[in-house]
């Protein structure tokens, strides 16, 4: 049994969450990371009305009983405006979903302090995924339930404080006191272990859940994911403001070759756009967008289906910090504590 | 404290002290050795007959295991590599090149010897010519990482290795160790930590920056030595990345680096030459390194000297003895397992 601070929030069996992804957490994937004993993640900007957003989050209902969370980015984008993030907090208020993980802008900032009231009391949990501990302060003295603390391994947005994961997790735990979810690396028991080790309450991972059975992308992506090794991810988007971690890939090659000539948004836009994402989950090519993964990839070597996932690491997890105990010489504790539910 | 690196060289604690050029001279190593962890001499800003003079200071100094480092992209590093050889030094830390030959030649006297790796090609490769062991350096660790954080790096070598993995890179308290254990490391390498310590010979002014630095204050480029370094984010760091390659002061640093080496300048020079381009430029960019280093971690400069360092700045708050540290270190790795365990009922 996993017994933590994010398990007992939510009453799940294990403390671990999928990250948000555009285009691929959608009901079936959220429904079998729930069903597995984690949390699932809704993605907002799949859903550009109120009615498909509603809907999606009903079908997610029909599919699991478990709790999950809504993804919800509050960065300017041409797809998605400020006028959807107000109707996708009004729907989440109005639905009693579980939770929201936010990113980007802070929420006080975007939508006012009626926003957070609204769903606190509407009893949604809100969690903002951020990388340096000045952030995370402000999400604590806004009244938010957790943070989640992303390394710049993380694919997708991480920080421009280049900060990693061993270094960011401590450095916030010792900071606030809500409780941090690690993002950025995460992808087997193992790191599991080091994340719970280092003070985190959870762990939150998104590149593992893409090479599930669950996960509707096509197939040579996830075969290309466990190809694909640690140091095959690259950020760029540095010159615009916005970095992101994704793929190596010719598109990005591309993105880099612009950006090193200085090269500008309008440039770049073509090849970022979001659009072009779902066309490449959903034909399997790699060069044709940016797939925003992370570091952790290289510890991908499988497709299994997301309750072997969840249960596989959770068991190593707990083999690793015996191991870890055992050469620590606190083999009497691990006697006392760990003998019984190992 | 048992793993396989604690065994495999008779030591107290999995912790080794990272080779920082004028940080680990004799009487750091010997600290570390002494307080139950694995001092490791930097070669680096040495000539042949200065490493054979550090070694039997060392051996004065403590009765316990050591090692030393090579870098072997250095000048004179070849020779300073023979030189630990001779003397039988119980570890030998390569780094920046192939070490097959170093390996050959300690495993005849009972040496043990450890490659530096950033990728598991580099790990597998000194797995297969008989290295002992890696240190895996992380991006977050002080100097010459790569873009691969350590908690990727650590559990994907140690799945894919039969010799123990030292994780480096991230690692300054009890935590950070226990979380290294559970990755699969069988020990750290510490820098950043082990040089703000009581015994650490590194300036009292960087001693105090380093604790009142944060997380993010530091700087992540090729520019600054010419390979991907991590510095203390300071107005002379930003500056030094800013210049890049300054050919002139390549010129006279290298000067001064002859001068220390013993080398004759013209033979140095003839030799960069010599060696193509791309490394002469190289060896420029570390000429004008050494000096940014040097300046630093012994006069304290801050106005054009530039220190490596971790992101673990960020954890460090205190300046403690080394056998405080490690005590300390003890009883929060304990503190952490007890605080997992809990979670886990």
């Amino acid at each position: 049994m996993y017994n933590t601070q994010i398990t007992r929030m939510f009453g799940v069996q294990y403390p671990i969450i999928c990250g948000a992804m555009m285009w691929l957490c959608k009901p079936s994937l959220c429904a079998a990371v729930c069903n597995a004993g984690g949390i699932g993640n809704l993605t907002a900007a799949n859903y550009e009305t109120e009615d498909e957003f509603r809907a999606a989050i009903r079908e997610t209902r029909r599919l699991t009983d478990k709790p999950f969370f809504i993804g919800i980015t509050l960065l300017p984008s041409i797809r998605i405006t400020a006028e959807h993030h107000k109707m996708y907090v009004k729907v989440c208020a109005e639905e009693k979903v579980a939770g929201i993980e936010f990113s980007g802008t802070p929420l006080d900032k975007v939508a006012g302090m009626e926003a957070v009231e609204l769903l606190k009391k509407a009893g949604v949990k809100l969690f903002h995924k951020v990388g340096a501990v000045r952030h995370a302060l402000h999400a604590e003295k806004i009244g938010f339930d957790g943070v989640y603390a992303a390394g710049i391994e993380e694919g997708g947005h991480p920080l421009n404080d280049d900060v990693t994961t061993m270094i960011l997790t401590p450095r916030m735990v010792e900071s606030v006191k809500i409780p941090v979810v690690t993002v950025g690396g995460i992808a087997n028991g193992r790191t599991m272990a080091a994340a719970l080790t280092l003070g985190a309450q959870g762990v939150m991972m998104a590149s593992r859940f893409i090479a599930t059975k669950e996960c509707e992308v096509h197939d040579n992506i996830k075969q290309e994911l466990i190809r694909r090794q640690e140091f095959d991810t690259v950020i760029y988007g540095k010159s615009i403001g916005l970095q992101g971690r994704g793929l190596k890939s010719k598109v990005i090659e591309e993105v880099l070759a612009i950006e090193a000539r200085n090269g500008g948004f309008e440039e770049l836009i073509p090849l970022l756009a979001g659009q072009k994402v779902k066309q490449a989950w959903e034909t399997g090519d790699v060069d044709y967008a940016p797939l925003m993964v992370g570091q952790s990839i290289g510890l991908i070597s499988d497709i299994p289906t997301c309750a072997e996932l969840l249960e596989r690491m959770a068991s190593e997890a707990k083999e690793q910090l015996a191991r870890a105990g055992k050469l620590c010489g606190n083999e009497a504790q691990q006697n006392s504590s760990y003998k019984e539910q190992l | 404290m048992k793993t396989r690196l604690t065994e495999m060289v008779g030591i107290k604690y999995p912790i080794v002290l990272s080779g920082m050029s004028w940080i680990s001279v004799p009487k750091m190593v010997a600290a570390v050795s002494n307080a139950g962890g694995l001092g490791i001499l930097a070669t680096g800003p040495l000539n042949a007959a200065q490493t054979r003079e550090a070694i039997r200071e060392i051996r004065k100094l403590t009765d316990k295991p050591f090692g030393a480092n090579a870098s072997l992209m250095f000048p004179g590093a070849v020779e300073n590599a023979k030189v630990l050889l001779q003397e039988k030094v119980p570890v030998i830390n390569f780094a920046l090149g192939k070490g097959d030959w170093i390996v050959k030649e300690a495993h005849k006297y009972g040496g043990k010897v450890f490659a530096t790796v950033v990728n598991l090609k580099h790990a597998k490769r000194a797995q297969d010519f008989g290295t002992d062991a890696v240190i895996a350096t992380g991006q977050e660790a002080a100097a010459h990482g790569e873009d691969v954080t350590s908690l990727v790096l650590i559990p994907h070598l140690a799945e894919n290795l039969k010799i123990p993995v030292i994780a480096a890179g991230g690692f300054a308290d009890g935590r950070g160790i226990v979380a290294a254990l559970a990755l699969g490391a069988e020990g750290v390498a510490m820098g950043t930590r082990l040089m703000t310590t009581k015994e650490s010979p590194l300036h009292e002014n960087y001693k105090r920056m380093t604790q009142e630095k944060d997380v993010y204050d530091t700087l992540f480029s090729k520019r600054f030595d010419g390979i991907l370094c991590r510095v203390m984010k300071t107005d002379a760091a930003k500056k030094a990345v800013k210049t890049g390659l300054n050919w002139p002061a390549a010129f006279f640093n290298s000067r001064d680096i002859a001068k220390q080496m013993g080398i004759p300048y013209f033979k140095l020079f003839i030799g960069v030459l010599l060696s193509g381009y791309k490394n002469a430029r190289q060896l420029a960019y570390m000429a004008n390194a050494f000096k940014a280093i040097r300046v630093a971690t012994e006069d304290g400069d801050s106005k054009t000297g530039v220190l490596p360092v971790g992101q673990s700045q960020g954890l460090i708050h205190d300046v403690p003895t080394i056998a405080e540290l490690f005590e300390r270190i003890v009883k929060e790795a304990k503190d952490a397992q007890a605080r997992v365990n809990a979670a886990l009922e």
